[in-house]
């Protein structure tokens, strides 16, 4: 299915946001990693497919009501064994039962865990007055914190994303600090065009976070997307 | 991006370049704005006619009075409205009645107030119908709600607060009347700039911000634009325009409204830390759009760019008399992020510590030379050369509390004889700072007439010395930028450049 269908029918729907898992389709698109991952809908799929993607996994509830998971006591990191996994299953299940009791729950989605990155987000919305704009910077919870972000109109090309990503405090981490090796910063580049290309070209989206991308020396990451879809478009 | 101009190209020449004007609202009693328009009008360099319109006078201000915009002889430019907004919407249908019997009439200025600008419903009413005979015909409107357009070239002023000034490269974008013609009234005692257009906006009607800066980007006496905004409808062609501008002349920019107010309700990360003004600084990079951040830096930052020419890398040498200021300016040039402090040369130095007495600092820390209290002003032509020509050297900045026994003129001719001692395009920037503010006004004069900027404040002078140097780095990067995409095109690759 054409992620464009996919956009429509989701619209239709009555629904404001992309699934996660649909938000990785969306990604496969334009060309955007993410780590490998399964859709279950019970703990006995969940077991199989944290084994065939193999420990250790995380998951996270699919819930059409839930944007911040985190919020919602929807995510368990770290699962390293069967027995860790059915636990953190049904906890996790329980916890977002008694904090969004109107949640409806489609599924779980059982990913690979990554290892530590440095941790920078990649957005994108609709602004009244410049369209659709482009957002990097210092990523995880510290988004809100430090605000330490740039952002630029979609589309660019890769080397203005590469001045923007040079605007923010966390280029400089990236770049590499102390013995840490230096991250693949052209990656990230490229992350922030697919970006802009996939907001210039789908004014469905009002709003999209990657958040966080975990940028390692030879590649960038999306571990967590977030795509709100808009009725309106600018 | 596919919003192009949908304006034809040109059509604010007939206003700026305009042979004769009307001036309606035109008093004669010398306390009114609509007396004070004739006399700046009168007193231009301006070989045109000027016709003040007033249905109970006969003569203004020594010149033939008209009851009417139909009653002008000959063709007729320009229309300046200084009346009530009521009687700005009757007079806009009597001057599309002129334009369809006679065909003149390029453009109107609005000064008058009681539009839009307010916010109420009848406000906006009345700009709309005032406005639609107008555009209807391609008349073009600049307000209302402002003071309108001056150019030193062309002799048209349209003004009641911006008397003839100084010729120069400097044009002024104003939302607002009050700082652009503060920035001018400002400089003028001084000479720190030297004008060729005005241009205040208003409600922004029918001519935008990003319409004055394409108009100014196109004119051969603008060489650098010091632009005001407060917000603006279309930005996405605002950056466009401004990027295009900016490649070949600087744009100066002060935007207000920096409160951040990220909406409550957005749902994302990206929605929550957005807020408008984050949104203009990418916009602004991305566009080479300088942003200055206090009103000192941005009038001092058009000044300076306004004569001098653009440093060539980032590796700045603070020249000083005096140790407390020079510190202050080394502080803010690293604090920048932007500016690396020259290391300069053995051969430097060492020049240097034989004319200088034994009690000079010279490059501790690097990039820093103190002179002391004891340097001459044969010393000041030889140091000021010595550096200007070290190939570490990207720009100077120099600081002094200038003392009475070295004379001005005998400063200022050191200064000058350094200066031009290099040919034109070897020159680096050169920004003196006399702490002394307008003590020293006839000194900074001179230096100024030389094509020296001149600045009270040691951290302004090292912002604007930033902001020339990143503005450097924008222009080489559009230029390697541009070669790149064009490299991509030819090998059959795709363009998404914005």
């Amino acid at each position: 299915m054409g992620y464009k269908k996919l956009v429509k029918d989701v619209l239709d729907a009555g629904r404001s946001h992309l699934l996660e898992p649909e938000a990785y389709h969306v990604c496969d698109e334009y060309g955007i990693t993410y780590p490998q991952f399964k859709y279950v809908s019970n703990v006995k799929d969940g077991i199989d497919a944290a084994k065939s993607i193999g420990f250790p996994v995380v998951i996270k509830v699919v819930s059409p009501q839930i944007i911040h998971k985190t919020d919602a006591g929807g995510i368990v990191t770290g699962i390293q064994s069967e027995e860790q996994f059915i636990n953190a299953y049904d906890t996790m299940l329980d916890n977002v039962r008694n904090r969004v009791p109107a949640a409806e729950i489609n599924g779980v989605l059982v990913q690979k865990a990554m290892p530590k990155g440095v941790e920078v987000a990649v957005g994108g919305l609709r602004d009244p007055q410049f369209g659709p704009v482009v957002m990097f910077g210092a990523g995880g919870i510290l988004i809100e914190v430090l605000q330490d972000v740039s952002f630029r109109l979609a589309r660019l090309d890769k080397e203005e994303a590469l001045r923007q990503i040079k605007d923010t405090k966390i280029f400089r981490i990236l770049q590499g600090v102390r013995q840490n090796e230096p991250c693949n910063i052209e990656a990230l580049a490229d992350l922030i065009v697919h970006a802009g290309n996939l907001l210039v070209e789908t004014p469905e989206i009002g709003e999209l976070d990657f958040n966080p991308v975990l940028a390692y020396p030879d590649r960038c990451v999306v571990v967590d997307a977030r795509i709100i879809l808009s009725s309106e478009t600018v | 991006m596919s919003v192009t101009s949908q304006v034809p190209k040109g059509s604010l020449n007939g206003l700026f370049n305009a042979k004769s004007m009307a001036i309606v609202g035109a008093s004669p009693n010398r306390d009114k704005p609509g007396n004070q328009v004739i006399r700046y009008a009168k007193a231009m360099d301006f070989d045109g006619q000027i016709y003040p319109v007033n249905p109970t006078q006969t003569a203004i201000e020594g010149l033939k009075c008209y009851k009417n915009i139909m009653d002008i002889p000959g063709r007729l430019d320009l229309v300046v409205l200084i009346v009530g907004a009521d009687e700005c919407v009757k007079i806009a249908q009597e001057i599309a009645r002129r334009r369809d019997e006679k065909g003149d009439i390029a453009g109107i200025v609005v000064v008058s107030g009681g539009f839009s600008e307010g916010g109420s419903a009848k406000g906006l009413a009345k700009e709309k119908a005032m406005l639609e005979p107008l555009q209807a015909r391609g008349i073009r409107v600049i307000g209302p709600n402002c003071l309108g357009i001056a150019d030193q070239y062309s002799g048209v002023n349209t003004t009641f607060d911006v008397p003839p000034y100084l010729k120069g490269g400097v044009s002024v974008v104003s939302q607002s009347s009050a700082i652009a013609a503060s920035f001018l009234t400002w400089a003028k005692d001084m000479e720190l700039i030297g004008l060729s257009k005005f241009f205040t906006v208003g409600n922004m009607a029918d001519v935008g911000v990003d319409e004055a800066l394409e108009f100014l980007g196109e004119d051969e006496n603008t060489k650098v634009i010091a632009l005001y905004m407060e917000g603006i409808r279309q930005g996405r062609r605002f950056v466009e325009v401004a990027q295009k501008v900016s490649q070949t002349k600087p744009v100066v920019a002060f935007k207000s409204g920096r409160t951040a107010f990220g909406s409550g309700a957005a749902r994302s990360h990206t929605g929550a830390v957005a807020g408008n003004d984050k949104i203009y600084d990418g916009a602004f990079r991305q566009a080479g759009i300088i942003r200055a951040t206090t009103i000192a830096e941005f009038y001092y930052t058009v000044c300076a760019m306004g004569k001098q020419p653009l440093p060539r890398g980032n590796r700045i040498c603070v020249l000083t008399v005096i140790g407390g200021p020079g510190t202050i300016c080394i502080d803010a040039l690293l604090a920048t992020g932007v500016v690396e402090m020259a290391r300069l040369s053995d051969n430097t130095k060492a020049h240097l510590r034989k004319i200088l007495a034994p009690t000079a600092v010279v490059g501790e820390p690097q990039g820093y030379v103190d002179m002391t209290a004891s340097v001459t002003k044969e010393m000041h032509e030889e140091i000021v050369k010595t550096i200007l020509a070290d190939e570490g050297v990207d720009g100077l900045i120099y600081l002094n509390t200038p003392p009475p026994f070295l004379g001005d003129e005998k400063l200022v001719e050191s200064f000058l004889k350094a200066y031009n001692f290099f040919p034109e395009e070897e020159r680096k920037p050169l920004l003196c700072v006399f702490t002394f503010g307008s003590n020293v006004a006839e000194l900074r004069r001179l230096f100024e007439r030389g094509g020296i900027p001149t600045m009270e404040f040691p951290d302004v002078a090292a912002s604007v010395m930033a902001n020339m140097v990143q503005y450097s780095e924008w222009r080489k990067f559009t230029k390697k930028a541009f070669l790149s995409r064009f490299n991509i095109f030819m090998k059959g690759g795709s363009n998404n450049g914005l």
